[in-house]
């Protein structure tokens, strides 16, 4: 390109491989101020920021982490047609300083794209202590390309980074032409695709030598973009061009231009890069136990679980109130419950309550305010203090490294029921929120396990239902309600565990696939930044309120409209002339076979109604249906037994768990059959568990 | 490098061995996904962690990688000896 243009307006691409430090340094750059990109057709998470350099505006976009360009993955997909759609301006490739001879393969597939890259070599400053010396220029010299060091814990190169990506926008910094790697032996066969497709350079829309070497690499989506382009004859001869290779070298392609851009890349790198042997830290040592035998799994469930015991301490005082009740302390069991986060904030609540209710008087209004927004989104919004622990728990794990080493001490066991060490991430999400976690099994490289993942992520229960099953829980005798905890969990990840198992093995018949496999990286054990674990908490924080503050809200003065008015549109004292008991005593009789009695049981339904849009809203329907302060007065004053709150709490662990999980299940699987066949086995499941519940509860 | 060349599946290399790539078998995703972290041929990988059962911990450039025992089965390497 030889005009320099000089646009106030940039439209910057980031990219880089897993584990590069991408996120981190896209959130340094746009001032955390990004969001979630809106690109049609698309439900990859995309994030976009801005941020002001020099009098430039520069809009920033977050592609994923990905390895390559090939197909093989919806990420490289998307990645590969933005970068192709000539919107981008400049492409900054993250590079990771600690292991750019693999992390750079991204890099040159960038560069045999477009012209317009910028290298960043991320965790420049860490790079001397792990014994790595980098010569940048001498690489960049090689590549023609500016390669700035970068560092997101000191903040090192940042301006840097910026101003060279700007220059590399107007034209006036790094290469004039995508790069022309020699690929040796190969060449007289990518020239040959090459003039092939010349013939119609004209109405190609993308760089005829990379998709010459695309379409040797068996890239489908090209070939079937230049067989409508060209026709049937030039698609059949690259077909054979490709045939030829195969038989000569008996080789895949593709392996072959990988292996030459490996090669490529040494010849770069090889003298510019020293490495210094640094002895292994007592730490990196202790996580080699991940990948031992049992000793593995038992240390990644005991790290799991004792951080859901702190979280839960540290906000309701459960467990360890519990163990001190047991131990004959009671004084110091019920001070660790009231002054749990979750007990002084429930005290708040209704402290704001019966407030409103003394200065303002009794009016329809008051009770509006109080019984239906407050104690309704109050009943939800306790519950802020354990998403946020337990989010900085997930952020220490993901940050440090530990949670690749958990997957793989985990994958043995997981593989019994078909899933492969990959399921952890999304089935440890899955206990914050079941909506990131559905999200997350992209990264699962075999789309059978992804699709059956789909179906039965949703059983593990999400803080939501944690909420309710703590609710539950707070109305039995203490001991009772610690089992209670337990068996929500039990009864989540036994049925998680059946309904894979039995997917698998149909599946195992009907395909004959092999057992679940597993290729993951496993960075370096690291000290996670404290921001990065900020970053994390405030998201999910913020995720949280925001549901609180629209869904929830809007659905308490819902709830409470359809509570507190009768089918006449007048004002009723009386839940039972409400328009919701009138409607839900049509769905009272599904409660019955746990002998809840008829008076009662349209409250149940209608909470397990209100349940479909947004769990947490289970309690505040039932809150607001009782006209109580507390999910414990409501339960109380239900009178239900042991064993129907035990029945109910298991239906509310396994059955559908929120419209935006429906949503994202529709939206990754795009198919209204699984979404559907979803609904459906959740329900049956929950109902025919929610049965053998009550009435092995009815044995003991 | 040692006097004879003979080739063993990855699988089969106990920890602390070294090999050089020969050849991957199969087709599908994952191969791709290998070729992307650097496993072709004629690539040196060294073995962190075989304990016989599990995944196998290797290293590839640098890089640390669990790869499942059904991947390591069709990956044909050559054993260095060190």
């Amino acid at each position: 390109m030889s005009q320099s243009t000089h646009k106030k307006e940039y439209e910057i691409a980031i990219i880089g491989q897993p584990n590069v430090g991408k996120s981190t340094l896209f959130n340094i750059l746009t001032g955390r101020k990004a969001r979630v990109a809106n690109w049609p057709g698309v439900t990859v998470e995309v994030h976009e920021g801005e941020t002001d350099f020099d009098g430039s505006r520069i809009k920033l976009i977050d592609l994923p982490g990905i390895y390559g360009f090939s197909t093989i993955s919806l990420e490289e997909r998307i990645a590969r047609n933005y970068i192709l759609s000539g919107r981008p301006d400049a492409v900054i490739v993250l590079v990771d300083s600690l292991n750019p001879e693999r992390t750079m393969y991204l890099a040159i597939q960038t560069l045999e794209m477009t012209e317009k890259v910028v290298i960043g070599f991320t965790k420049s400053d860490a790079a001397h202590a792990h014994g790595v010396h980098i010569n940048y220029d001498l690489i960049s010299k090689r590549l023609g390309v500016p390669v700035v060091p970068v560092s997101a814990a000191t903040l090192r190169g940042i301006r840097s980074l910026l101003r060279t990506t700007i220059d590399v926008a107007r034209g006036r910094a790094g290469r004039k032409k995508p790069l022309r790697i020699d690929y040796g032996e190969l060449e007289p066969y990518v020239s040959s695709v090459e003039s092939l497709l010349k013939q119609y350079e004209e109405r190609m829309e993308y760089p005829i030598r990379w998709m010459a070497l695309r379409l040797l690499e068996g890239d489908n989506d090209l070939y079937k973009y230049v067989r409508g382009v060209c026709g049937d004859d030039i698609a059949e001869e690259i077909v054979k061009i490709r045939e030829e290779i195969k038989r000569i070298f008996r080789r895949d392609p593709a392996e072959l231009l990988a292996k030459k851009r490996f090669e490529y890349l040494q010849r770069v790198l090889g003298d510019a890069i020293v490495r210094l042997e640094i002895k292994k830290g007592g730490f990196e040592r202790f996580t080699r136990l991940f990948y031992r035998p049992f000793i593995g799994p038992v240390l990644s469930l005991i790290i799991l679980l004792g951080m859901f015991m702190i979280a839960f301490t540290i906000n309701t005082g459960f467990p360890l109130n519990i163990l001190l009740d047991s131990l004959g302390m009671h004084d110091a069991a019920s001070a660790v419950e009231e002054y749990s986060i979750g007990g002084l904030m429930e005290k708040l609540f209704s402290w704001i309550s019966s407030w409103i209710t003394n200065s303002f008087g009794e009016s329809w209004l008051t009770d509006l305010v109080a019984n239906g927004i407050i104690s309704g989104v109050g009943s939800v919004l306790i519950f802020l203090p354990l998403i946020m622990i337990v989010s900085l728990f997930l952020a220490i794990l993901e940050d440090s490294g530990i949670a690749p080493r958990m997957a793989v001490s985990l994958h043995g066991p997981l593989s019994k029921i078909g899933v492969s060490g990959h399921a952890i991430f999304p089935m440890t999400m899955s206990l914050g929120c079941n909506v990131p976690a559905i999200l997350a099994t992209r990264a699962i490289p075999s789309r059978s396990e992804r699709l059956r993942l789909l179906m039965t992520l949703p059983f593990i229960p999400c803080q939501a239902r944690l909420v309710v099953i703590l609710a539950f829980a707070s109305s039995l005798v203490s001991g009772y309600g610690a089992l209670l905890v337990v068996l929500g969990y039990s009864a989540a990840f036994l049925a998680f565990a059946v309904v894979n198992k039995i997917l698998y093995i149909y599946e195992k018949k009907k395909t004959g696939k092999k057992e679940p496999e597993i290729i993951l990286e496993l960075p370096p054990i690291h000290r996670p930044l404290g921001k990065v674990l900020w970053w994390h908490v405030w998201d999910n924080s913020k995720h949280f309120l925001k549901k609180a503050g629209t869904i929830i809200f809007s659905l308490s003065i819902l709830i409470w409209f359809l509570v507190n008015v009768s089918p006449s549109l007048a004002i009723t004292d009386n839940p039972s002339d409400s328009i919701a008991a009138v409607f839900s005593h049509y769905l009272s009789p599904i409660v019955y076979p746990i002998g809840i009695e008829p008076g009662k049981a349209w409250i149940i339904a209608f909470a397990l109604l209100i349940g479909f849009i947004a769990k947490e809203a289970v309690i505040e329907t039932l809150t607001i249906l009782t006209s109580t302060a507390s999910p414990q007065q409501a339960l109380m004053l239900l009178g239900l037994t042991a064993s129907q709150l035990s029945a109910l709490t298991v239906f509310v662990v396994l059955y559908v768990p929120c419209i935006a999980t429906i949503a994202v299940i529709y939206s990754e699987s795009r198919s209204v059959r699984h979404t559907l066949a979803t609904i459906a086995l959740m329900l049956g499941v929950a109902y025919v568990a929610m049965l053998i519940t009550y009435g092995l509860s009815l044995i003991i | 490098m040692g006097a004879y060349s003979r080739t063993v599946v990855l699988e089969e290399l106990p920890s602390g061995s070294r090999a050089r790539i020969v050849e991957i078998m199969g087709r599908g995703g994952w191969i791709y996904r290998l070729y992307q972290m650097g496993l072709t041929p004629g690539v040196i990988v060294d073995v962190v962690m075989n304990i016989g059962r599990g995944p196998i911990i290797i290293r590839v450039m640098g890089v640390e990688i669990a790869i499942g025992r059904g991947i390591a089965r069709r990956i044909i390497v050559e054993p260095i000896n060190t």
